[in-house]
């Protein structure tokens, strides 16, 4: 009676199995080839750019002639003294991440609860995502100016002593920029969050409801839990977005000023690239961006698996 | 049947391709692309009619005019430098401005005589490291003015003879004026401009025209006095304080349209350019007048005169001959004539403006004594312009304080290497 072998020599013998079988090594061989397209594309498109980025953060590049040199272009950005306020800048831009998420998660909430005139609020709040960024940026500069629509309300509320004039002082420029933001990734984030609550069992809220659950322990203890993975989703992406795609927005808004207020690192790029001209300075922001970026999602995600 | 089909259809194609070949060949149509950042101003104006008179004159060549952002433009014009997808003709600023770009410039000494050179007035900024020996980049489009322009109704209305001429008598018009209810000097962006806030660089000039001689300028490019000098300080703060005196609207970094307010008779100055004189002409008629901005403890006696923009030809244009063409034709008698027309003034020799409001801009210099100077952001470092153009603003709209701003200034030439900002230009 042959005696029962462990599990690892079963896996080594199936591995051995798999890669002298002629019909495995021609699927891999196939599959190999079906990826390649893919392979190239990323690689043509993605790789090679990022390589190339991290290549000329270490030139001095005018954008046709570039000579190496070194760390020199890090040590250059690190004691600009407008890049520290950058990196301030997109520091508390961070601080908007969590309300752009929480607003859009309360609210579908309450359209999942199927409240009164559901349909119109969803249809309502999925607005802004399919309004382009210079145009919610031309419609925030209207509601933000001196003599625009937020002073025109607290002139009509009795408030009118108030004069906020947020788009003329760094700090509230900064805000301005923020709120505009949430407000324009509140339909995406809404629409994700819905689709997170269809794929939730109602039978798990009936049975809840049962047990004498109310609808902030029903939010609290099931909804968002069995939510995790969407909000970890939205995360990412309303970070991503704020640190990469708000430069139309801030560049009808404010312009990156006043002074350097809204110029965060993406903006920063370009100045540097575009305006000055030092694509090398540019190409470097571009890979601390790249790092930051990847650093706090890393972050994330090892945060949640914990948790897990 | 079959093969005959295949002949037929071979010579049809033949016959297509040989046509073809022969109107390309036959037309030699060339066609130019022209770049400009001028919006709807007269500087437009003159582009557009100069590429037209230049089409009747030169039937082989046609000329697209493209008017592109001017928040963006140089942005545009340098990416598309780098991919050769350009234009073959583009706006240029002179001074540091084309030197910034001459990478992309054809220097169009070796295309112009040494007579059709010395027919250009401001040649030496229009080079290299100004020094018209080693070529020029630039062909001028006209003679310009960073200028003051004001209402005389309005400063009647409140009591007021004379534009001022010095600080005190700005301090002491803006209180009369304020007193007759209407904006002492309005200040922010028009909707041409080439930001969303005020660009400080108009105003600066004459600020530091009020403290030093020309040749001085030189002293800021290469460091030796300082941007944080307390001279510039002391220049900065009284100009910072015009806002807190009410001598502005309070919105200064975010107001649009000021050239409306100031032709609807809501304020009495504006610092702006001799580009908008004709509109201010046209919907003020000779109720406005030029003034030098009188940011000086003694009467103003600089005046900002100086030939701030032209067209350059790309060095990758693949029609070079024919664009240096449209440069020849801009010198020349027809082109000039378009130029004033357009209500500018000309930098080539031997033609004048008839223009009312230009002449009493030429004569500031011509008549009145008073001594021209480049516009400040041509003869400094592009990159300070660049960080000028933040952080004055943010110390005019009272964000951060002098000190601040102009270390920030400091800070930015500091970093610069070493050779630019030594004795030659670069």
């Amino acid at each position: 009676m042959e005696a029962e072998q462990p599990p690892s020599t079963w896996r080594h013998r199936r591995l051995r199995h798999r890669q002298t079988d002629p019909l495995a090594a021609q699927r891999r061989r196939v599959g190999l080839l079906f990826t390649l397209p893919g392979v190239g594309l990323i690689g043509a498109l993605l790789i090679y750019p990022i390589g190339q980025t991290v290549y000329h953060s270490f030139t001095s590049w005018d954008g046709i002639t570039s000579r190496w040199v070194g760390g020199a272009t890090y040590s250059h950005l690190v004691h600009n003294p407008e890049f520290t306020q950058v990196l301030e800048n997109n520091a508390i831009l961070v601080l908007a991440i969590p309300v752009a998420i929480a607003f859009p998660l309360a609210v579908a909430f309450l359209i999942h609860g199927k409240i009164r005139g559901w349909r119109f609020f969803r249809s309502v709040f999925f607005l802004p995502t399919a309004v382009s960024w210079v145009v919610i940026g031309f419609i925030s500069v209207r509601f933000f100016a001196n003599d625009g629509i937020l002073q025109h309300l607290l002139n009509n509320v009795g408030l009118g002593f108030v004069h906020p004039d947020m788009l003329s002082h760094e700090r509230s420029a900064l805000v301005a920029v923020m709120i505009t933001f949430v407000w324009s990734m509140f339909g995406t984030n809404l629409i994700i969050f819905l689709a997170g609550m269809a794929t939730i069992d109602e039978e798990i809220y009936d049975a809840a409801r049962v047990d004498g659950a109310g609808s902030f322990s029903v939010m609290f203890r099931i909804t968002i839990p069995l939510l995790k993975r969407f909000v970890q989703f939205t995360f990412i992406i309303t970070l991503i977005t704020a640190f990469t795609a708000l430069f139309s927005l801030i560049f009808v808004m404010t312009g990156g000023g006043p002074g350097y207020g809204t110029t965060t690192l993406e903006f920063f790029i370009y100045e540097q690239a575009f305006s000055a001209g030092d694509f090398g300075l540019a190409s470097t922001a571009g890979v601390v961006l790249f790092v930051a970026v990847a650093a706090v999602t890393l972050l994330q995600l090892r945060l949640l698996r914990i948790e897990d | 049947m079959h093969k005959k089909l295949i002949v037929l259809l071979i010579v049809a194609v033949a016959l297509a391709a040989g046509s073809a070949l022969a109107a390309t060949s036959g037309s030699g149509k060339v066609t130019l692309t022209l770049w400009h950042n001028y919006g709807t101003e007269a500087n437009a104006v003159a582009a557009v009619n100069l590429a037209k008179a230049f089409e009747k004159a030169h039937p082989n060549i046609s000329v697209k005019v493209v008017s592109q952002p001017a928040a963006n433009y140089f942005a545009l014009l340098q990416a598309s430098a780098i991919s050769k997808t350009g234009p073959d003709l583009g706006v240029m600023w002179t001074g540091l401005f084309a030197i910034k770009y001459q990478k992309f410039l054809l220097n169009l000494k070796p295309y112009f005589s040494s007579a059709e050179q010395s027919k250009i007035n401001s040649l030496r900024y229009m080079a290299p490291n100004f020094d018209p020996s080693k070529g020029f980049l630039v062909m001028p489009l006209e003679n310009q003015f960073y200028m003051g322009f004001y209402n005389k109704a309005l400063l009647r209305k409140a009591g007021l003879s004379a534009a001022p001429r010095n600080w005190s008598e700005l301090y002491a018009a803006c209180a009369k004026l304020k007193a007759a209810r209407v904006i002492p000097m309005v200040y922010g962006a028009d909707p041409q401009a080439i930001q969303s806030s005020p660009y400080p660089w108009y105003d600066m000039s004459y600020l530091l025209a009020g403290i030093v001689s020309p040749a001085q300028w030189k002293d800021l490019y290469t460091g030796h006095m300082p941007w944080t000098s307390p001279r510039i300080a002391a220049q900065m703060t009284k100009w910072v304080s015009l806002r807190k005196k009410g001598c502005t609207n309070k919105d200064v970094l975010t107001k649009t349209n000021i050239l409306g307010a100031f032709i609807k008779g809501k304020a009495a100055m504006i610092s702006d350019g001799n580009w908008d004189a004709a509109t201010f002409q046209k919907a003020l008629g000779s109720k406005v007048a030029p003034f030098v901005l009188p940011f000086s403890d003694r009467p103003q006696k600089g005046v900002i005169q100086y030939s701030g923009d032209g067209f350059s030809v790309l060095k990758y244009s693949k029609h070079q001959k024919e664009a240096v063409e449209f440069l020849k034709f801009m010198m020349s008698a027809a082109g000039q004539k378009i130029i004033i027309a357009a209500g500018l003034i000309p930098d080539i020799k031997g033609y004048s403006t008839t223009n009312s409001l230009s002449t009493q801009m030429l004569d500031f210099a011509a008549k009145q004594g008073s001594t021209p100077y480049p516009m400040l952001d041509n003869v400094i470092q592009p990159e300070v312009v660049t960080t000028g153009q933040k952080q004055l603003d943010a110390a005019f709209g009272g964000d951060i304080s002098v000190n601040a701003a102009l270390k920030s200034l400091k800070a930015t030439l500091d970093q610069l290497p070493a050779d630019r900002k030594g004795s030659i230009y670069k």
